[in-house]
């Protein structure tokens, strides 16, 4: 089981809150390594959040949710 | 309908990253493309047209200009001249009055001029379309401008696949190509956007052919042909009104020109009502040459008057209120639906 | 008599033409001696069927019509250092740039005629003349030509060679926004472009004094960050100063301009009356070809029978060419919406 977190992406405020801007993949979808999972923004800056492994991914956010760096968003098992 | 080469594993992307991945796609097939416009480079342009090929191409073929629209759409008519495939990319549509010479007195006419001897095969891209309150000078589609006027191809995508397989199709193409998307279809992480702007996109090599139009919605009772966001509010309106009993065909046109006659007449055949739906200016537009496209052939396919949904040679508004009266959205696309039937 | 150029900013050398040998300045008026009877050829034609009175659409060769007779020096001192692998954009005065950088005479006089044997298929007309064998292009709206070049320069530029384009226009243009674009551009991507401003002082009716802020368009290039540098309506004199803007360019050392002050003989266009300018029963005393003839006769270059024997030549291949485009076909009219598309 990998956990896939909300990325650094505003290092000057370590807990800064983003949002998850878009899922390309539903729950429960099988993922490979390196697939595109999600695009999420801080401020003005946005960034893509790919699986770090394959497995089954489980969202734990909703999509247009705010989100601060570091927090789990989603699981992959 | 889309016609595929093959069938294809598809995975979602939204259509700013599907529009991302024809080009570097053909970049790596194709050394002669290359990519100009204003802020392309490090900044991947404003409306994420060119995310990340700037890492992945470098400088020499992601290239940022400086404020000067004539001279690099020239330039780019001059390297395709010598035979390289530029993309160039006007920021806003409604620049093009700092350009249009370049554009429809050069890139348009070159081939026609000189008797088919000389080509100019690249592809201008322009984001287009309201609704964040941009206002009048930020807001525009002006397809049916570029449409009017003779030796451009222009090609308008709605979804993540055809700006992919449209992109794809418009660099390979030995005509100029002006390349319009509605920022409002692009899935960007700063915008509202709308649930299908991100969908399945077939991966590799992947074309859609221009000229063709797509059956986004069969139905039986009444024909909705449109492009590019509106799209996807006719949709959304088709979707609620199924369940009333109401069968709405939506037909997505995504080229102007060539325009496809031939589908629209033969959705229109088939059910005998027609409403248009057009983000540019109503009068003297587009929705008036698809109007025409039916009754040119035969009036009599019609059960009854036309309805067109399109913003009413007004500027665009800047409050949010009055922007949303003028555009064509879902509550006055089911307007001229039930106004039809 | 000799006229001194104009000061500048490309560091001067002798003005004595360096590699300007007999018979290359003898080559020198033969190129000019056959644009202006290239010139004589079209006029003569397109005003013979026009009348009774003027009716600008009737005749073999309707429309508008610009002539560059005056003019000829600009085009044979540039394009004596070009081959037909570079690149010429040039403006809706464009017959003395196609003549002098080597565009097929037959094909171009057919084009002026509208026939389907002409550069263009007669889709394009005297204006618009494109000759991809020799990279020449031209078009009849203002500035614009200039865009373009940038972009055959930059083509060549990027596949390594040392190819160059060479952009005209006239000094009214040089007030349009495509040309300060274009100066800016190329000079900010350093591409191998050489910018011609032909100063003939008069856009159509307007001298340069009424329209420019500025004494000379040469001076603009220091606000871009390249040389520019003006000088007279002497074809050795263009062709010193044109020796610099080229070798610059072909060094990958970025583009120039070069200003030259030359003369616009008859009218803006064909039926142009030109009572509006105040020189004109002097022009003729400044015409550049008889002034070249005679340097070249005092230098021993020529004499009656070689003068004669280069008339006669001249006159043959342009008389050809009209005879050319006379009997070639006229385009068939349901063709009419052909080459829209590729």
């Amino acid at each position: 089981m990998t956990q896939v977190v909300f990325p650094s992406l505003s290092k000057e405020t370590p807990d800064a809150e983003g949002v998850l801007a878009t899922w390309f993949v539903s729950e429960g979808a099988t993922v490979a390594p390196d697939q595109l999972l999600a695009e999420v923004q801080v401020d003005k800056v946005s960034a893509d959040v790919v699986a770090p492994e394959a497995g089954v991914v489980h969202l734990l956010v909703d999509e247009d949710s705010a989100v601060r760096q570091g927090t789990p968003i989603a699981r992959i098992d | 309908m889309t016609i595929t080469e093959a069938p294809h594993a598809t995975r979602r992307l939204s259509t700013s990253k599907a529009m991302v991945e024809a080009i570097a796609q053909e970049m790596d097939r194709d050394p002669s493309v290359f990519y100009l416009g204003e802020d392309v480079g490090a900044y991947g342009g404003i409306f994420g047209s060119t995310t990340g090929l700037l890492d992945r191409f470098g400088p020499e073929r992601i290239i940022d200009t400086p404020i000067s629209e004539t001279a690099f759409i020239g330039l780019g008519i001059g390297a395709a001249v010598e035979g390289m495939r530029p993309i160039v990319e006007v920021m806003f549509t409604d620049f093009m009055g700092v350009c249009l010479d370049q554009i429809y007195n050069h890139m348009a006419k070159i081939h026609f001029e000189s008797g088919g001897n000389v080509k100019v095969p690249m592809v201008l891209t322009m984001a287009a379309g309201g609704g964040y309150s941009d206002g009048a000078q930020h807001s525009q589609c002006l397809w049916g401008t570029f449409a009017h006027l003779p030796g451009m191809k222009v090609v308008v995508p709605s979804t993540p696949a055809d700006a992919k397989g449209l992109m794809t199709s418009a660099i390979r193409d030995d005509n100029p190509v002006v390349y319009i998307f509605h920022k409002g279809v692009m899935g960007l992480p700063w915008m509202a956007k709308n649930a299908r702007s991100t969908d399945e996109v077939p991966e590799g090599d992947y074309t859609v052919p221009i000229g063709k139009a797509r059956v986004a919605r069969e139905g039986s009772d009444i024909t909705v042909v449109t492009l590019s966001l509106s799209v996807h509010h006719a949709l959304d309106v088709a979707e609620k009104l199924g369940p009333e009993g109401i069968d709405v065909e939506v037909l997505d046109l995504r080229t102007l020109v060539p325009l496809d006659r031939e589908a629209i007449l033969e959705s229109v055949g088939k059910t005998g009502r027609l409403v248009v739906v057009d983000e540019d200016y109503k009068s003297f537009g587009v929705s008036a040459e698809v109007v025409a496209t039916v009754t040119d052939h035969d009036p009599g396919m019609l059960r009854v008057p036309v309805q067109r949904v399109a913003v009413p040679d007004v500027p665009i508004p800047y409050a949010h209120d009055l922007e949303y009266a003028v555009l064509p959205r879902q509550d006055r696309i089911e307007q001229a639906i039930r106004a039809a039937l | 008599m000799t006229t001194e150029a104009a000061s500048t900013s490309i560091p001067q050398q002798s003005r004595r033409s360096a590699g300007l040998d007999g018979p290359a300045r003898i080559e020198l008026y033969e190129t000019m001696v056959l644009s202006r009877t290239f010139e004589e050829a079209i006029l003569r034609e397109y005003h013979a069927d026009k009348g009774p009175g003027f009716d600008i659409g009737k005749g073999l060769v309707p429309g508008e019509m610009h002539l560059s007779a005056g003019q000829e020096p600009v085009a044979a001192g540039v394009c004596a250092h070009l081959t037909t692998d570079d690149a010429v954009t040039a403006t809706h005065r464009p017959h003395h740039f196609a003549v002098a950088h080597g565009v097929d005479l037959e094909k171009m006089a057919a084009e002026i005629f509208g026939r389907e044997t002409g550069l263009g298929k007669g889709r394009g007309g005297h204006m618009h003349l494109f000759d991809p064998a020799t990279h020449f292009s031209c078009s009849g709206i203002i500035a614009e030509g200039y865009p373009p070049a940038l972009g055959q320069a930059f083509a060549f530029k990027r596949r390594g060679t040392d190819r160059i384009a060479v952009a005209v226009t006239g000094e009214g243009a040089a007030n349009q926004g495509a040309f300060h674009e274009s100066l800016n551009l190329a000079a900010r991507w350093s591409l191998p472009v050489v910018f011609v401003v032909e100063d003939n002082d008069w856009g159509i009716s307007v001298p340069r004094s009424v329209s420019t802020a500025i004494g000379s368009n040469a001076d603009r290039a220091a606000a871009y960050g390249i040389p520019g540098e003006r000088v007279e309506n002497d074809v050795e004199a263009v062709y010193d100063a044109a020796a610099g803007a080229v070798a610059r360019a072909r060094a990958g050392e970025g583009p120039s301009l070069l200003e030259v002050h030359t003369l616009r003989m008859w009218g803006h266009f064909e039926g142009d009356a030109q009572g509006y300018r105040p020189d004109l029963s002097e022009v003729s005393e400044h015409d550049p070809i008889p002034r070249y003839e005679q340097t070249l006769r005092d230098a021993g270059l020529l004499d009656d029978d070689k003068v004669d024997e280069i008339r006669r030549l001249v006159s043959t291949a342009v008389e050809d060419a009209v005879s050319f485009a006379k009997s070639s076909p006229i385009p068939d009219p349901s063709t009419a919406t052909d080459y829209v598309f590729a």
